[in-house]
């Protein structure tokens, strides 16, 4: 070897003992290529050159010095394959690019890295190409190293992002526990979604007992209300993304929604929820996705929960309000049937347990005139008893008085008319009972019409006017009078006789009342009684009842 | 304790809202309250001074893009300044700094708006 050559070497392992140092005392990439790209073209003399690495194993160009914008824009992003190689010097043969070489860790490749011609326009010699490959094996540690710090980095910030999620679905969870309001857990959902996406388009459209509700960062609410009351939840079971969404429902091509998640509870989609842009421009990722539906399970969960309780709040405060009007209810039914000769009287109440406004009174008004009444106020609980109440306190009042029956009927509806406000009514059936003569003089206002059975057959007690409690009335009630022959029965009852409901939805109906009484008229009231309800409750083996069910059978003996 | 404060003044039509404490989901509701009576007035100018503030979640991060199209759609923007480096933290996290303009102290800010 030359003396020249010799000190050529020692001068070239001297720059590359430097360039070792230097390269290695930063784990910085950008440093790093910088000073691998600038030391070529300070040995080599050429002002042009690239540095490509893979990342996630497509190659990316990295930096370029002295190269053109049009050879940035149309750098090809090449998979990583044995063929690349080819490809990019294929590519670079457009750019006066002189020289590539790969840039080698110990157990794959890194990337590539390109020189331009040298100024002088001389190609590079075999020696030059020698001292390049070896400039960049050392470099190539260092970019490994930093390769390797750029992924920690990336790592780290995703732990960082995950636990800022998880914190997020903690603080939720936490939160949600103690709001009461829906819209405000709805817009703390929100909040954290535009916090954690850095989005600020966002929809929320659920439905809620056949009502829609929409919480959303657009102004223009009702036009998503009266898109998406056009559409059944129920076809949303997947995240949809951008054109998917238009593609389903075309009339949101006018928002910029990116995502829309269906909210699902209990395998039934419930609403959905649309999202914008993400802040960074980038796609959702799945486990956006996965954190959203987790956000959001949890406040549906919560919304769910509240309305629970709120239902569960109301049934007992309904169950309170039941107790009271069974307690009004029982109060104002007489205890136990008159004793009257002659006359066998039998009543049975039996209330539903929804508690029905069934009535029935029996009213001495002197020793040889009863009064006997039934009817049924519409409605149930509450304000069915007090109206129940009003009724009995009208009815006693006006028995006193002594008037006729038309006339104290037609007083009666009145004195309800002036008194019920929510167009509640009553139907109703009274006669009085003289004793001395064996008549009963009857009115019928609206009510199932009575049974008379006499010899077998069976006469309908419908004569009298409307139902009691809607309009007040002049001179619009009759009466007939009715002399009783001995074995006469009348059986009064409310519908909760013959609309008693057996499983399969079937009622007992009259015609099953009529032939039942038909057959058993040589019964006593008690026993006749006796066998309608057990023929009632064969009937509907065990079904409950929704409503009060009343009899009262009176027998001329 | 009070977990969570704002307090407002004004200097040369700008909005100053300094937050004091912790300001996640529970707290929201109190910056969300200010904004929209400051939009309400038209104010929108804001810069908001975290000096004082110990510890914000995504939650709280999530008002801010609420309220910021509204803002510059009338030409105004919320600028952040003075932040704790734990609350930059997740501010950066989050992206913040691609969408806010982030200030070292708020006297910066407000004259961001001055000199513009």
């Amino acid at each position: 070897m030359s003396e020249t050559n010799l000190s050529k070497t020692q001068r070239n392992l001297t720059g590359l003992v430097e360039f070792s140092k230097n390269i290695n005392s930063r784990l910085d990439q950008k440093f790093t290529i910088n000073n691998l790209l600038l030391s070529c073209f300070g040995k080599f003399h050429t002002t042009k050159g690239f540095v490509a690495l893979f990342e996630n194993e497509t190659l990316r160009l990295i930096e370029t010095k002295g190269m053109p914008a049009s050879f940035r824009d149309a750098f090809p992003p090449l998979p990583q394959s044995p063929e690349c190689e080819i490809t990019l010097k294929s590519f670079c043969n457009n750019f006066s690019i002189s020289i590539i070489e790969s840039i080698n860790s110990s157990q794959n490749i890194l990337g590539f890295i390109g020189l331009g011609e040298k100024i002088s326009k001389t190609p590079y010699l075999d020696d030059e190409i020698e001292f390049f490959r070896t400039t960049i094996n050392i470099a190539a540690t260092a970019i490994q190293n930093s390769l390797m710090i750029n992924q920690l980095k990336s790592l780290n910030k995703d732990l960082d992002s995950r636990i800022n999620r998880l914190s997020s679905l903690f603080e939720l969870s936490k939160e949600f526990g103690q709001i009461q309001e829906e819209d405000r857990i709805a817009k703390t959902l929100m909040y954290s979604l535009l916090g954690n996406f850095l989005t600020s388009l966002y929809a929320v459209i659920y439905s809620n007992d056949e009502e829609y509700k929409i919480i959303s960062s657009l102004s223009s609410k009702s036009s998503l209300q009266s898109i998406f009351s056009r559409f059944s939840f129920k076809s949303f079971l997947v995240p949809l993304f951008k054109n998917d969404i238009i593609e389903h429902i075309s009339e949101l091509s006018e928002f910029q929604f990116e995502v829309l998640i269906p909210i699902i509870h209990q395998d039934e989609t419930k609403g959905v929820l649309l999202l914008g842009k993400k802040g960074n421009k980038e796609d959702y990722s799945k486990d956006d996705i996965e954190f959203i539906t987790s956000l959001v399970s949890i406040a549906f969960i919560s919304l769910e929960n509240k309305r629970l309780f709120h239902e569960a709040l109301e049934k007992q405060k309904m169950e309170e309000e039941l107790e009271i009007a069974r307690e009004i209810q029982k109060n104002l039914l007489p205890k136990k049937s008159p004793n009257i000769e002659q006359f066998e009287i039998k009543a049975v109440s039996i209330s539903s347990k929804q508690i029905g406004g069934d009535y029935h009174d029996l009213i001495k008004i002197h020793d040889s005139k009863h009064a006997l009444a039934i009817g049924d106020v519409s409605g149930k609980g509450v304000p069915a008893a007090l109206l129940m109440a009003n009724l009995q306190a009208f009815l006693k009042s006006i028995c006193i008085q002594g008037l006729p029956i038309e006339k104290a009927t037609e007083t009666l509806n009145n004195l309800l008319t002036e008194n019920t406000s929510d167009g509640r009514f009553i139907t109703f059936f009274w006669y009085y009972l003289d004793t001395q003569n064996s008549t009963i003089q009857y009115v019928n206002a609206g009510h199932n019409p009575p049974l008379l059975i006499r010899n077998g057959l069976i006469r309908y007690l419908d004569k009298g006017g409307m139902l009691l409690g809607v309009f007040k009335s002049y001179d619009s009630y009759v009466s007939e009078e009715i002399t009783l022959e001995k074995d006469d029965i009348i059986v009064m009852f409310t519908d909760g006789i013959t609309e008693a409901k057996n499983a399969n939805d079937d009622e007992y109906t009259d015609e099953r009342l009529e032939q039942l009484v038909k057959a058993h008229a040589h019964l006593s009231a008690d026993e006749l009684a006796e066998c309608i309800l057990n023929d009632v409750h064969e009937f509907v083996k065990g079904y409950p009842q929704s409503d009060d069910l009343t009899l009262l059978v009176m027998k001329y003996v | 304790m009070a977990e969570f404060q704002i307090e407002k003044r004004e200097v040369s039509e700008v909005d100053i809202i300094s937050l004091h404490g912790f300001l996640d989901a529970h707290t929201a509701p109190q910056l969300e309250s200010v904004f929209t009576s400051l939009i309400d007035n038209s104010k929108y100018k804001i810069v908001i001074d975290f000096q004082n503030l110990k510890y914000i979640s995504s939650a709280g991060l999530g008002v801010f893009m609420a309220f910021i199209e509204t803002i510059r759609e009338n030409s105004g923007d919320i600028k952040l300044s003075a932040m704790q480096p734990n609350v930059f933290e997740i501010f950066d996290l989050l992206g913040f700094p691609m969408l806010y303009e982030i200030f070292d102290t708020t006297e910066e800010a407000i004259n961001k708006f001055i000199t513009n």
